[in-house]
């Protein structure tokens, strides 16, 4: 064993400050006090200043429906973190995260190489639109097909109408004239029969 | 004897040749935050769609199922209705 390399070793591993990225997401009860929301966050954000970590980032989705209740509440409010700090104070971060009063459920994530940090409020609030807009398609081709299917029928009847006023005329004309005709001709004296 | 001649029944697209909508995008990671991508991938009562039915390949669905299992424990999906 090379001494020099031994020795090297476990000071660049010191020397190395071995940081990560976390995505921490925290769920709080959306009708909640301000006061109880602020102390949940401050309390919150303690817990991670303890553990030495730098925020990378913060967003707040606001309300959110849940897709089941928990404790009672069918509303949510998710704050998402990206914190740089170090793997090892991750589980005493974990077990604080657990007591903090008045917190539904938190998630602690690590997310991929080359991870691209999204705020997914912002794309959530524009799928939103999107649907809407969907939505409004759908029911203004319904509103469409029905005009257009009474307008139809309403050329149909025109049509009908107009075959029953013209076939009707036509024949009583018709017979009357040829009678006219007919006594025309008979009274004629031109005419030897 | 006189058989009536059958129209043949169309035939339901072959649902092997389907391909993987993440490969096509080259998706590296599926985020559990992507609720409307994640909702795609859920049927009905909460289950996750069958690989065989939408397409995607074992390793994407893999990385699916992950993000639809932290989306679950987050109560953004449901486990069951």
């Amino acid at each position: 064993m090379n001494p020099q390399t031994s020795t090297a070793t476990p000071e660049l591993l010191e020397d190395e400050a071995d940081v990560r990225i976390y995505e921490i997401a925290v769920l709080l009860p959306y009708p909640m006090g301000q006061k109880e929301e602020q102390v949940a966050i401050k309390e919150i954000e303690s817990i991670f200043k303890e553990a030495g970590a730098r925020e990378v980032s913060k967003d707040v989705w606001g309300q959110r429906g849940l897709a089941y209740t928990i404790k009672g509440s069918n509303e949510g409010n998710f704050i998402i973190y990206h914190q740089e700090m170090d793997p090892a104070k991750i589980r005493e971060m974990d077990t604080a995260l657990r007591i903090v009063p008045g917190m539904l459920r938190h998630i602690i994530v690590t997310p991929p190489k080359g991870y691209r940090i999204v705020k997914y409020s912002e794309t959530y609030e524009q799928w939103l639109k999107e649907r809407e807009s969907a939505g409004e398609k759908t029911k203004r081709e319904r509103e469409e097909e029905i005009q257009k299917s009474i307008a139809d029928k309403a050329k149909r009847q025109v049509k009908r109408e107009k075959t029953a006023k013209a076939e009707a005329p036509t024949e009583v004309v018709s017979k009357e004239e040829i009678g006219k005709k007919l006594d025309k001709l008979i009274s004629e004296d031109s005419i030897e029969i | 004897m006189a058989y009536q001649q059958q129209q043949p029944q169309k035939r339901r697209q072959d649902l092997r040749s389907k391909k993987c909508a993440f490969c096509e995008k080259e998706t590296q990671y599926i985020d559990w935050k992507d609720y409307p991508l994640l909702k795609t991938h859920v049927d009905y009562f909460g289950n996750i769609r069958k690989r065989y039915l939408s397409g995607t390949c074992l390793q994407h669905q893999k990385m699916l199922r992950l993000s639809i299992e932290r989306a679950r424990f987050m109560a953004m999906l449901a486990y069951r209705k």
